[in-house]
C-alpha cells in the first residue's frame, strides 16, 4: 500500500499538495475553466472579430451611403460624442430609467417567486405558470397591447385610477411618467428572473429555517437573515444581468415611438441612439463608437457591482 | 460569509465578466430580459411587413439561361414583398424572359422592413442590383447618389411617356440638378376622404366633389371646411363642436384629420401648398410659407377648436389605436389614393358608406400632396441599357399595376385600376373623377422631397409633429424656429451624404 501511494506521488508531481493544481479549489477552478473553454474559444472566434472590426469602425467616419468616402479620423468620433446633445440625452434616459426600473424589477420578481413558493398558496404552478407566460409573448405584440392599456382616453389602467377617484397621467406622453410607465411595461416581463429567485428559494436549506423558527424568528426576520444572505449569489446576477438589459434597452422604446425616442427624447436611450445612427442614418463609424462607449459604460458598471458585492454577497464553500 | 481568493479562480471570474458583458453587449438572444429586448424586434408601424427573402438562383457568369443580359431586379423598398404579390411578380419575370432574348430578368426580393439596408450594405460590397422598385420618393431619397439620370438613355432609345401628364413626367426629376431618376408608373393623388353616415346623421350635405364647386353657397375652403369639421365632432352628450355646451374632454367622434403616414408637418400640411425645408443655396434650412400656415391651423384645430384628434385621441380605442377613419368615428380624412387599402372598419363591423371630396382651395389654390412609385436604376450598373429595357416593360405592364395596387400614371389604364378597388367595396359608389382632377394639382416640390441627412431630418419632423399633438399651448411660431434651427444643425453635419 505504501509502495503503491509512493508510486502514485511520483507520477504526479504537478498535481501534488503546494504546486498549482494543488488545492481542491484550485483544482475546481481549471475544471471550470475547461468546461466554459468551448464557450470562451467560441465567444473569442465567433465575437472577437466583429468586436475588432467595430473597433476599427468607430476611428473611421464609415457611412454606408457614401462608402467610398471613409476616412480614417482618429478619436473624433469619441470627441464627437462629448458634444452631442443625443448622447447626452441617451445616458440620462437610461440610467434615469435603470434607477427606477431595476429596483423595481428586483423586488418584484423577488416578491413574486417568494409568493409563488410559498406552500400555502393554493396552486401554486398555475400562479407559476402565469407569471412566466408574459415572457413568452413577443415583446412588441405585448407592447402594442400595453399601449392600449396606457391610453389616457380609453386605456385600462387611468379608467381603474378614474374609478377610484384619482386622476390618470398622461402615461406615455409625458417626460414625467414615461419611465414609470416603462417600468410597469417591464414587469410584466419578470418571469425569467422570477424562476431564477424561485431556483434559488428552493435550495436554501429548510433546517435553517426550522431551526430559526425554534429560536423564536418570525417570518421576516428569517427571510432577512436567512433567505437573503443565501440568496445573495442569484439577486447578484440577476442585477448584473438586469443592469445589462436595461443599458440595452431598445425593443419597447422603438415600438412606442416608432423610434423616435418621443416625448421630447425621453425615450431616446443610448441604444436607440446607437441604432438610429449606425442603421438608420447610416453613420456606421460613429454608431460603432457609441457601441464602445456603451460598452465600457457596461463592464465599468459590472465591475463596480462585483466589488460592492464582494464582501455582501455569501457563497457557499467561500466560492466567489 | 467567508470568502478565500486564488489567482485562477480571480482570472475566471474576470473572464466570465467580461464574457458575460461582451456576450450581452454584441447579442440580442443571450439573455432575455424583464425590461429588455426580445430577438422578436421589427417594427410595428412599419409597412408592408413580410418575411421574404428570395434571392436569385446562381446565374453562371455570361449571360442568362435565355441568352440575354442578366438584369438584377431588387424588390422590397416598396411595395412587391407581400406573398399575393410574389408569385405575379415572378410569373411577369419568367413570361418577359420567354418573350424576348436581350434581357435575363432575375428577381430578388427582401423583407420590406430590412431592404434599405441590405441594398445600402450591397452598394458598399459591390453588389448592387440594377434595378430598385416599385419604390416611392422616400425610398429614392435614401438612394439619391446612387441612382442613374435617366435623361441620356431616354434619350437615346426615343422612349416616350406616351398617356401620362408632362407634369406627372417632371414629377420624378427628383435626383441631383433635376435628374430624371425614373419612369413614371403609378401616382397617389389625395384628396377627403368622408363618411357618408356621419354626414346624414348630422343632416350635413356632402363635401364637394368637383373642383370649383361651392359648400352651401359659400366656397370650397379652409374655413368652410373648419366650420364643417367643427359641426361633425361630437362629444358624448351629442353636443358638436360649434357648441357652448361641447365637452372637449369627451369628445366620441371627429371631423377632419390628415391621413398622411409619414407623420410629419410636411406631410400633413401639404394641402397647404408646396416647398421646401431646404432653400435654394442647398444649404440653409428653412420653414416653408405652407407649413407654417398649415402647423398654425392644425394645432388651433387640436387644441382650440378640437375636430382633429390629439395623439392620444388618435390612438385611442375609439379611432381604432390609430386606424382613424376606419373606425367610422372620423367624418373626413385627407388620404392618397392608397388609403383605400384602410378604410374598412374592423371585423365584424360592415363596411360604411364612403365618398371622395376635392382639397379646399388655401389661399385660392388647391393643392393634391402626390405619392409616386416608380422604378429606377442604380449608377453601378454594368448593363444599363438592358435594364432600361426591362424597365420600359415594367412600366408597361397591366399585371404588375394590378399586383401592386397602384393607379397607374399612365391615364389609359387608370380605368382598369378603379374598377380594381370598386370591386373591394360591392354597393359603394366610389367617385373617381375626384382622384383624376387632384392629378392636376400636384404638389411641386414634392413635400417628400430630398434633404441634407434625410433619415435624420425626416426624424426631427417627426418629432416636432409628435411634440405639438401631444401638448396643449404650444407657441407654434416659437417651435417652428427651433425646428429650423435643429434641422440646420442636421444639414450642416459633415458626414450628412
Amino acid at each position: 500500500m505504501a509502495q503503491a501511494t509512493e508510486l502514485v506521488q511520483a507520477r504526479t508531481p504537478r498535481f501534488g499538495r503546494g504546486r498549482w493544481f494543488g488545492t481542491e479549489s484550485r483544482r475546481e477552478a481549471v475544471w471550470g475553466l475547461i468546461f466554459v473553454g468551448p464557450w470562451l474559444i467560441g465567444l473569442v472566434l465567433l465575437t472577437a472579430g466583429p468586436l475588432i472590426a467595430s473597433l476599427v469602425l468607430s476611428l473611421t467616419d464609415f457611412n454606408l451611403s457614401n462608402p467610398d468616402a471613409v476616412r480614417f479620423v482618429g478619436l473624433d468620433n469619441y470627441a464627437a460624442m462629448a458634444s452631442d446633445p443625443n448622447v447626452r440625452q441617451g445616458l440620462i434616459a437610461t440610467v434615469k430609467f435603470a434607477i427606477i426600473a431595476i429596483p423595481l424589477t428586483m423586488v418584484a420578481s423577488l416578491g413574486v417567486a417568494v409568493l409563488v413558493n410559498s406552500p400555502k398558496l393554493f396552486g401554486r404552478n398555475v400562479f407559476r405558470t402565469l407569471f412566466y407566460m408574459p415572457i413568452q409573448i413577443p415583446l412588441v405584440a405585448g407592447t402594442l397591447v400595453w399601449i392600449g392599456f396606457l391610453n389616457p382616453e380609453t386605456g385600462w389602467l387611468n379608467g381603474i385610477l378614474k374609478l377610484v377617484g384619482l386622476p390618470g397621467p398622461d402615461w406615455l406622453n409625458s417626460e414625467t411618467w414615461i419611465y414609470p410607465a416603462l417600468a410597469l411595461i417591464g414587469l410584466w416581463g419578470i418571469g425569467n428572473f422570477m424562476l431564477i429567485n424561485l431556483a434559488g428559494l428552493q435550495s436554501v436549506p429548510t433546517e435553517l429555517y426550522e431551526a430559526s423558527r425554534i429560536d423564536g424568528a418570525g417570518p421576516w426576520t428569517m427571510f432577512r437573515r436567512i433567505t437573503i444572505p443565501l440568496m445573495s449569489p442569484i439577486l447578484l446576477y440577476n442585477v448584473v444581468i438586469c443592469m445589462i438589459t436595461t443599458f440595452q434597452y431598445f425593443v419597447v422604446a422603438y415600438t412606442l415611438t416608432n423610434g423616435r425616442g418621443d416625448p421630447n427624447n425621453a425615450t431616446l436611450f443610448i441604444n436607440l441612439d446607437l441604432y438610429r445612427e449606425a442603421f438608420q442614418y447610416s453613420r456606421m463609424g460613429y454608431g460603432a463608437a457609441i457601441g464602445w462607449l456603451l460598452f465600457v459604460i457596461v463592464l465599468l458598471l459590472t465591475l463596480g457591482l462585483f466589488a460592492f458585492a464582494r464582501k455582501r454577497v455569501y457563497y457557499a464553500g467561500g466560492e466567489a | 460569509m467567508n470568502r478565500s481568493r486564488s489567482g485562477p479562480r480571480g482570472l475566471m471570474v474576470a473572464a466570465v465578466v467580461v464574457a458575460i458583458v461582451a456576450a450581452a453587449c454584441g447579442s440580442s438572444t443571450t439573455t432575455t430580459a424583464p425590461i429588455a429586448s426580445t430577438p422578436a424586434a421589427t417594427t410595428a408601424a412599419a409597412p408592408s411587413p413580410s418575411l421574404v427573402n428570395i434571392t436569385p438562383a446562381p446565374i453562371p457568369a455570361g449571360p442568362g439561361p435565355n441568352g440575354g443580359t442578366v438584369v438584377r431586379w431588387f424588390i422590397g423598398l416598396g411595395a412587391g414583398t407581400q406573398p399575393a404579390q410574389i408569385g405575379p411578380e415572378q410569373a411577369f419575370a419568367t413570361a418577359y424572359n420567354a418573350s424576348q432574348k436581350d434581357v435575363y430578368l432575375s428577381l430578388e426580393i427582401v423583407d420590406n422592413t430590412q431592404a434599405a439596408n441590405i441594398l445600402k450594405t450591397e452598394v458598399v460590397a459591390g453588389t448592387t442590383p440594377d434595378i430598385i422598385g416599385p419604390v416611392g420618393v422616400e425610398g429614392l431619397n435614401l438612394f439619391r447618389d446612387q441612382l442613374l439620370d435617366l435623361t441620356p438613355i431616354i434619350a437615346s432609345t426615343g422612349y416616350t411617356f406616351s398617356g401620362v401628364d408632362p407634369k406627372l413626367v417632371d414629377f420624378f426629376k427628383l435626383g441631383d440638378n433635376n435628374a430624371m431618376v425614373g419612369v413614371p408608373f403609378a401616382v397617389y393623388p389625395s384628396f377627403i376622404y368622408y363618411n357618408k353616415k356621419l354626414f346624414d346623421e348630422a343632416k350635413l350635405p356632402y363635401p364637394p366633389s368637383k373642383v370649383g364647386d361651392q359648400y352651401n353657397g359659400k366656397p370650397w375652403d379652409l374655413d368652410a371646411l373648419r366650420t364643417l369639421a367643427m359641426k361633425l365632432t361630437v362629444d358624448k352628450s351629442g353636443n358638436d363642436a360649434t357648441s357652448a355646451s361641447f365637452d372637449p374632454a369627451n369628445v366620441v367622434q371627429w371631423g377632419f384629420d390628415s391621413a398622411l403616414q409619414d407623420n410629419s408637418a410636411r406631410a400633413e400640411d401639404a394641402f397647404f401648398g408646396a416647398g421646401s425645408f431646404l432653400a435654394a443655396d442647398g444649404k440653409t434650412a428653412q420653414i416653408p410659407e405652407y407649413v407654417k400656415a398649415g402647423e398654425t391651423w392644425f394645432n388651433a384645430g387640436v387644441w382650440t377648436d378640437h375636430f382633429i384628434p390629439n395623439q392620444n385621441q388618435a390612438a385611442s380605442a375609439l379611432l381604432g389605436g390609430g386606424g382613424e377613419f376606419g373606425s367610422g368615428n372620423l367624418a373626413m380624412d385627407e388620404g392618397h389614393t392608397w388609403f383605400t387599402c384602410c378604410v374598412a372598419p374592423p371585423k365584424p363591423a360592415k363596411q360604411f358608406d364612403f365618398g371622395f371630396a376635392v382639397n379646399p382651395l388655401v389661399n385660392g389654390t388647391i393643392t393634391s400632396p402626390l405619392h409616386a412609385d416608380t422604378f429606377s436604376i442604380l449608377k453601378s450598373s454594368k448593363v444599363q441599357a438592358a435594364a432600361f429595357k426591362a424597365v420600359t416593360a415594367m412600366v408597361a405592364s397591366q399585371a404588375l399595376l394590378t399586383t401592386y395596387g397602384a393607379m397607374p400614371a399612365d391615364t389609359s389604364k387608370q380605368d382598369a385600376w378603379f374598377k380594381s378597388i370598386d370591386a373591394s367595396f360591392p354597393g359603394i359608389k366610389l367617385d373617381w373623377s375626384v382622384p383624376q382632377a387632384m392629378l392636376a394639382y400636384p404638389d411641386v416640390p414634392n413635400h417628400q422631397s430630398w434633404l441634407p441627412n434625410y433619415a435624420k431630418a425626416k426624424t426631427a419632423l417627426q418629432a416636432f409633429q409628435n411634440k405639438y399633438r401631444t401638448t396643449s399651448g404650444l407657441d407654434i411660431n416659437a417651435e417652428l424656429t427651433k425646428l429650423q434651427a435643429t434641422l440646420q444643425s442636421i444639414f450642416d453635419e459633415p458626414q450628412a451624404p
